[in-house]
């Protein structure tokens, strides 16, 4: 009864807010001339360049494809520097938020830790985009701008997620510790860190893939970046070398994300011993002997020179303006950033009620409220499409024997399954910015774009947690329909599926809070949603109405992020 | 040797302990039986002082464990070892490294760090030595999570023996093992704890293993003492068949 009630509810929010967002099926048929523009975009995209689309450009002193390359080093460089920064801040606020760090707290340390908390969402709660945006106008271009603009949000999602990570590690591993005398930073560190440790360096790895990612994103506020090779070369209408750019960059992210894989197994399964293990072998032998991976420990290796490097590489992170111009334009930003009848009035803010009201009306209710559609029609749509995909990507149901049970189908299922896992891993890896960015070329500046692009990149992470779920779930009940000629189909939805409904839900808003998150963005490609409002407040230098604008997008992913977590929260006690 | 003088424990309106009146000798090998909510890890709970009593007193060689606190308290608890029901193992780190805990006390936070991270060969024998005396040496560098539920036990039972204690406390550390692994278990664990004159404190369900391995047998139901002797005692097997 509830399953219905959740699926009624979803289809009828999906539908009001197509309603909102006044989107038809007609604005997906391009005009004659966007026809010709796409057919040439989308065509360009099975005859990628290997060298530049115009012969003088030649003439540089480096090659296309070197110029790829650069723009990649550079992204994966930026990420990988910006997740060191991220990393420590995400250990200080993980422990602090922590509350298994504070064994015995008084309200003091109680505040401290709730407070510590809510800080580290809060942050998060602002796009890297948005950060980038609002160090640009304080003080002017620089490598710094983009690691800060990183570090900041993935430093308060790391301090957030390890924080739970810890709490949930705790054990009577740590009380044994301080039952035998040692002391609590003892008994947290050896009983709590220690067990946590392949959870937190699996999470950290993920986010580090989630960087790659949002540094191309980078690109499109001017950080150079391969999304600034991208942005640039649609501009010069080169639509060849936009597609190479693209698959140069999903090569990159598949590739990072198929070694967080390898890694993570690793972390969490360990390697098992390469001797025996058998009585009378020396200490020494069994000491030779013990599991290790040299792959982990090659990635290690990797990863610390990687970030040494990373900084190393940079001798001018604070290059692109003198740093007279940028005292000035840090100034400017911070004069400007009050609102300005506050200013008019001499700081006097009893006037800010009605300047917030006023822009609220005149465009900000609206705009908010068609942000909170998009992020959430967008996974509802990728929500219903992973769950029909589920039925044919997921590995005990698309095999030949289905849940074990002889089925003597065809292997078309088994090819499908392959053929849709490959298309979640591409939908991964692309950045729903850059997504939105090629569907607008083709289908023009219509909420639908916004819409796809998050609902296919959410809809590939959903169908692969789904698939997941849904191959790990015990259901007899499922081999019994199997067994009594039932089709797959019927064993999905009447077994499998609302066995493993609960986590599917999990799932669901786990990523809809991160597409509230990016649908805050999204509108900076020229959609009119916040993204838009705050694109053009930077473009006038309304930089008032541009803290208002990334302060209202951090409120509603704030609040997103607190429901989310509620009802996630409750999900797991009923689990 | 440890007195539990009129000690009580309860959790708001919850009597877990009742009036509790006993006295462990030191090298006694004591088995807490009795059925699920009984009073048994509550019990333990106030021999390390992990819980206060909430009226009475737990005097252990003439320290009310009650009142102490900080660095006297951790000087009291470093000699006694403790196994919980789960074993509190930390199923990523190696053997080695988990057995090494136990000395937790003794090398505070850096010395234990040290261990974990790049433990030297004298202390690798020491732990070698101990593993072979529970019969895993060969397993000292694998990971917990690799080891069968007896091996973990093992581990558990290692740990608490490298602390060196005069007392060692366990709370039904076989209830996840077959019949005959408890058994070994349990007679590697009262074996160890003869050699060395330590006070062992054990909580178990199986009346039979009490009987067999134990000097003494407390019985315990609704959180209160209801049978205190020799484990011939006829009571014991009167108690084990009222609870069934």
């Amino acid at each position: 009864m509830r399953r219905r009630w959740f699926f009624l509810g979803a289809i009828a929010l999906f539908f009001w807010g197509l309603w909102v967002l006044e989107v038809r099926p007609g604005q997906l048929i391009p005009s004659e001339g966007g026809r010709e523009a796409a057919g040439d975009f989308l065509s360009a995209a099975f005859q990628p360049a290997l060298d530049y689309e115009e012969l003088d450009m030649r003439g540089g002193e480096v090659s296309f494809l070197g110029k790829i390359g650069k723009a990649l080093w550079l992204t994966v460089r930026y990420a990988v520097v910006a997740m060191s920064l991220a990393f420590v801040i995400g250990v200080i606020g993980g422990v602090l938020g922590s509350r298994a760090w504070w064994s015995k707290p008084n309200l003091f340390l109680q505040v401290l830790r709730i407070g510590t908390r809510l800080l580290a969402t809060a942050i998060r709660s602002v796009h890297e985009l948005m950060w980038a945006l609002l160090f640009l106008s304080a003080v002017g271009t620089s490598p710094l701008v983009a690691i800060l603009a990183m570090a900041l949000p993935y430093g308060g999602t790391l301090a957030k997620v390890f924080s739970e990570l810890l709490d949930e590690s705790e054990s009577s591993a740590g009380a044994v510790i301080r039952a035998s005398g040692g002391s609590g930073t003892t008994a947290f560190f050896a009983g709590v860190v220690t067990k946590a440790l392949p959870d937190l360096a699996t999470y950290a790895l993920y986010r580090l893939e989630c960087a790659v990612r949002s540094s191309a994103v980078l690109g499109f506020v001017g950080i150079p970046t391969i999304g600034y090779e991208i942005k640039t070369a649609y501009e010069d209408g080169h639509y060849h070398e936009i597609w190479s750019y693209v698959y140069a960059l999903l090569i990159v992210v598949v590739l990072f994300e198929a070694w967080g894989a390898k890694v993570r197994g690793l972390l969490t399964k360990g390697t098992p011993s390469r001797v025996g293990e058998e009585k009378g072998q020396s200490l020494s032998e069994l000491w030779q002997g013990r599991g290790r991976s040299w792959f982990l420990r090659f990635s290690v290796a990797t990863l610390t020179v990687g970030i040494a490097a990373g900084w190393m590489a940079e001798d001018r992170w604070g290059a692109g303006v003198g740093w007279e111009q940028r005292e000035k334009n840090l100034d400017r930003f911070t004069d400007e950033m009050v609102p300005y009848p506050v200013r008019e009035a001499d700081g006097d803010w009893s006037v800010f009620g009605s300047w917030f009201s006023e822009k609220m009306s005149d465009g900000g209710a609206v705009a908010l409220w068609r942000t909170f559609h998009v992020g959430t029609t967008a996974i509802l749509l990728a929500g219903g499409l992973s769950l029909i995909g589920i039925l044919f990507a997921a590995r005990t149901l698309a095999a030949s024997n289905p849940r074990g049970v002889r089925d003597g189908g065809s292997k078309i299922r088994g090819l499908l399954g392959m053929f849709l896992r490959g298309a979640s891993m591409l939908a991964r890896a692309m950045p729903e910015y850059i997504l939105a960015f090629l569907l607008l070329r083709v289908f023009g500046p219509t909420y639908w774009v916004l819409i796809f692009a998050l609902a296919i990149h959410n809809g590939g992470i959903l169908l692969r947690l789904g698939a997941e779920v849904i191959d790990n779930t015990k259901s007899q009940a499922s081999e019994v329909i199997l067994a009594q000629g039932g089709n797959r189909s019927s064993a999905y939805l009447a077994a499998m599926m609302p066995a493993g409904f609960n986590r599917l839900v999990l799932f669901l808003f786990y990523r809809w809070e991160s597409c509230i998150r990016e649908a805050t963005v999204l509108g900076m490609l020229g959609v009119a949603s916040l993204g838009f409002l705050i694109s053009d407040a930077k473009v006038a230098f309304f930089y008032d109405e541009m803290i208002l604008w990334v302060g209202l997008g951090a409120a509603l992913v704030f609040v997103g992020d607190l429901t989310s977590d509620f009802v996630r929260g409750k999900l797991r006690t009923v689990e | 040797m440890l007195e539990f003088q009129s000690a009580s424990l309860s959790y708001g309106a919850t009597v877990a302990l009742d009036s509790i009146d006993l006295t462990i000798r030191s090298g006694e090998q004591v088995c807490l039986i009795g059925p699920s909510g009984a009073g048994k890890s509550s019990l333990l709970g106030l021999c390390n002082g992990r819980v206060p009593a909430t009226s009475g007193k737990v005097v252990l060689n003439d320290q009310n464990l009650g009142e102490l606190k900080g660095k006297a308290l951790k000087e009291v608890r470093s000699g006694i070892a403790w196994v919980p029901q789960d074993l509190g193992l930390i199923p990523n780190l190696r053997v080695s490294q988990n057995v090494a805990c136990g000395l937790a006390a003794r090398k505070g936070f850096w010395g234990l760090m040290r261990s974990l991270l790049l433990m030297g060969k004298a202390e690798k024998e020491r732990v070698s030595g101990l593993l072979k005396r529970v019969g895993i040496e060969e397993k000292i560098f694998s990971r917990v999570d690799h080891l069968s539920g007896g091996q973990r036990q093992r581990v558990a039972i290692a740990r608490a023996l490298y602390q060196e204690p005069q007392m060692i406390l366990a709370d039904e550390p076989v209830s996840a093992v077959d019949p005959e692994r408890a058994k070994s278990l349990v007679e590697l664990l009262t074996t160890i704890a003869r050699e060395e004159k330590m006070t062992l404190v054990m909580s178990l369900h199986d009346v039979d293993l009490a009987q067999r391995y134990f000097d003494r047998v407390i019985g315990m139901r609704a959180g209160r003492v209801v049978l205190d002797g020799s484990p011939d005692d006829a009571g014991v097997k009167e108690l084990y068949r009222l609870d069934q």
